[in-house]
């Protein structure tokens, strides 16, 4: 079962490389933060209650509800609707997520014969995951879709520390810190501060400083 | 007392914050460095109180690298203290905004002093995380569309970086399962038995992650912004204090890939990412216009030959501990006297800098002897640390790595002596009316910055002899 929602999890990438409304990735950030919610009640057993409940509630509440919901908030505010012409047409970047999605597949397998890995899926689904996130941030120019893109090197960094959550779940409690100082004190504060300053939300506005 | 280090910060920042009054956020801010320089005063003489739970005492530890690198942050931190309260003069800040910046600068050495006494690989990045968001606030402090941009970059950038090094500690993690432990003790004394694979995939993660935050080439995009648009006090932090500490971090894991014998694989990561910042360095600096972002591009340089350093063994480590204090009080001094030059000029462009010496001959010298310190001219610390690195290069059997290290160096100080004997020569243009003329506050920090420099030059004292000797020696 847990097999399924990594692969799940690995597909929606595609998804977030197809679709250039920046709706569509924030509904996309919350579903993945819905299965990450799906994993932890599946594959957690050895760590204590209260560690899946805080796990729980920054799955759940944080991925799924609260973080989507400024991110929405944000966007309707100032009238975000699609991503500006990309430095990649669409349909390469569509090709360079499928090769990025067939790597983590790889990945996995090549994890499983190493032999140190309790769960290879994981580890080959998040470093895919954490490279698309990274190929996004500099495929894509709006400051937002920045944000997001974080999100999601976020979420498939979560996804990595749940493969070791059994045994290290300090690991999985500083993922979360994570996201709870970065993902929405900063960035919804200077996205902001941003876009009341500069009036846009093109990082080609960011250009005063240079050499 | 490793306690009292963690706790006065936090509680005099929530007073601070609190109080709002003039007095008390200078009280604040000067006591704390006297404080903290009390404690690593007697750490140095081998003297301590064991204030602090067993529990709380495993996690936060002072060992000879951490001490180091603890007195470099004092010290840095002290000038940038006393400067500060010339720069609150100058900018007739209000005692809301003064404690403002006082907060979150107290806030942000904490987080600094977390770094350097973490004994827990996760401990020490959640504090390398508080440092990203406490210096945000600070490089926002003069709130202009040029510091907003600096500081977005600044935390997109580095919680990038951030995020790259938590990847690398959970794949340490997977690799280092029978270990089951991130404490630097276990780490050190169990290497072995850590998966060379996992150990040298988490090491290019995490020197991905920590180099981004330390501002080596090609992560250092956000270091030139952040740098030249921090309020100066704040740029000689960030410069003297903040590379360092990621810097340690940095160290620590090598200790580790050392002591696993996976050093070949560092060595070649650390040499290369050097090497390209010194590259960068030198073709930014020779056609450089602002003199702040000069100054962050030979931040850039100098963590290069720390990396460098690290990576040719024990002769290259002892160049790169003599290095990083030299730079760390050489470049300190020069971010604060590019505070003086800004308020003299209220330009941050070479072009409009003429005539320093005449304008303010204090300011002028202190800038002119301040780039000797940073080049590496005798008598200054940075002429031996060089002078070893080059050495340390034949130790390894890599002398022939020597002619580019030594050319990109002279590239840099050309670029670089040739804005600041432009800037200081030659008459001054005419003086803006209304200038508040600069107190002693403003020259103090940088003259007993250079003072140190010069006894540490001219014939290091046994006690830091015998500190750097101990620190390098803490590796295998």
């Amino acid at each position: 079962m847990s097999a399924i929602l990594i692969v799940l999890f690995g597909t929606t990438i595609l998804y977030i490389f197809a679709a250039s409304r920046i709706e569509a990735f924030i509904k996309t950030l919350a579903l993945q933060g819905l299965l990450l919610f799906l994993l932890i009640l599946i594959d957690l057993h050895e760590i204590n209650w209260w560690n899946i409940a805080l796990l729980g509630l920054e799955t759940l509440v944080i991925k799924t509800i609260v973080i989507p919901y400024f991110l929405l908030a944000v966007i309707r505010r100032n009238e975000i609707g699609r991503e500006v012409a990309p430095n990649v047409s669409q349909l390469y970047a569509l090709q360079i997520a499928s090769v990025i999605f067939t790597f983590g597949f790889i990945v996995a397998f090549w994890a499983a014969r190493t032999g140190t890995v309790a769960q290879p899926l994981y580890f080959g689904i998040s470093i895919s995951v954490i490279i698309a996130s990274l190929f996004l941030i500099v495929h894509r120019k709006r400051i937002i879709t920045h944000i997001l893109c974080y999100m999601m090197l976020e979420n498939g960094i979560f996804l990595l520390s749940l493969s070791v959550a059994n045994e290290m779940p300090l690991l999985i409690n500083l993922g979360v810190l994570l996201d709870l100082f970065v993902g929405i004190y900063l960035f919804v504060i200077f996205f902001d501060l941003i876009h009341a300053m500069y009036d846009g939300n093109n990082i080609d506005v960011l250009t005063e400083l240079k050499d | 007392m490793r306690m009292i280090l963690l706790v006065v910060p936090f509680l005099l920042s929530l007073f601070v914050a609190w109080a709002r009054h003039r007095v008390v956020n200078r009280v604040a801010l000067l006591g704390t460095g006297a404080i903290y320089l009390a404690v690593v005063t007697s750490w140095w003489c081998s003297w301590d109180l064991d204030l602090e739970p067993a529990w709380l005492a495993g996690y936060f530890t002072v060992d000879p690298l951490g001490l180091f690198f603890l007195t470099v942050m004092v010290l840095v931190f002290l000038g940038s203290a006393v400067y500060s309260l010339a720069y609150f003069q100058e900018q007739k800040l209000s005692p809301g905004r003064e404690a403002a910046y006082i907060a979150v600068m107290l806030l942000f050495v904490l987080a600094m002093t977390g770094v350097l006494l973490a004994n827990h690989l996760a401990l020490l990045w959640v504090f390398v995380e508080a440092t990203t968001l406490t210096s945000a606030l600070l490089i926002y402090f003069e709130r202009k569309k040029s510091s907003l941009e600096a500081t977005w970059k600044y935390i997109f950038i580095c919680s990038v970086g951030i995020a790259l090094a938590f990847v690398g500690i959970i794949i340490l993690s997977m690799g280092s399962q029978s270990i089951g432990s991130l404490f630097f003790a276990d780490l050190y004394l169990r290497a072995g038995e850590i998966n060379p694979f996992w150990l040298k995939m988490a090491f290019a993660f995490i020197i991905v992650g920590f180099g981004t935050k330390i501002g080596v080439a090609p992560m250092h995009a956000w270091l030139p912004d952040a740098h030249s648009e921090a309020p100066s006090p704040v740029s000689a932090l960030l410069s003297g204090a903040l590379l360092n500490s990621t810097f340690l971090g940095l160290l620590r894991v090598q200790e580790i890939m050392i002591r696993a014998q996976q050093q070949e694989f560092a060595n070649f990561l650390l040499l290369l990412l050097g090497f390209l910042s010194l590259l960068i360095s030198a073709a930014f600096m020779l056609n450089i216009v602002n003199y702040k972002r000069m100054l962050a591009y030979s931040s850039i340089e100098n963590m290069g030959i720390l990396f460098i350093g690290i990576s040719l063994g024990k002769t290259g480590i002892y160049a790169a501990l003599l290095h990083s204090v030299a730079h760390s009080l050489a470049k300190g001094a020069l971010f604060l006297t590019s505070g003086n030059i800004l308020h003299l000029y209220g330009s941050k462009q070479v072009a409009d800098i003429r005539g320093l010496l005449q304008r303010d001959p204090p300011t002028g010298w202190i800038w002119l002897i301040s780039l000797f310190a940073i080049a590496g001219l005798p008598p200054f610390p940075t002429f031996l640390s060089k002078f070893l690195l080059v050495q340390a290069f034949f130790t390894a059997g890599q002398g022939w790595l020597s002619a580019p290290f030594l050319l990109f160096l002279l590239l840099i100080i050309f670029g670089m002596g040739s804005a600041v004997v432009a800037m200081t020569f030659g008459a001054a243009p005419a003086q803006a009316p209304g200038k508040i003329p600069l107190n002693l506050f403003a020259y103090g920090p940088q003259i007993i910055m250079l003072l140190v420099l010069l006894a540490i030059g001219l014939q290091i004292p046994a006690p830091v002899q015998a500190m750097l000797k101990n620190a390098a020696g803490f590796f295998h």
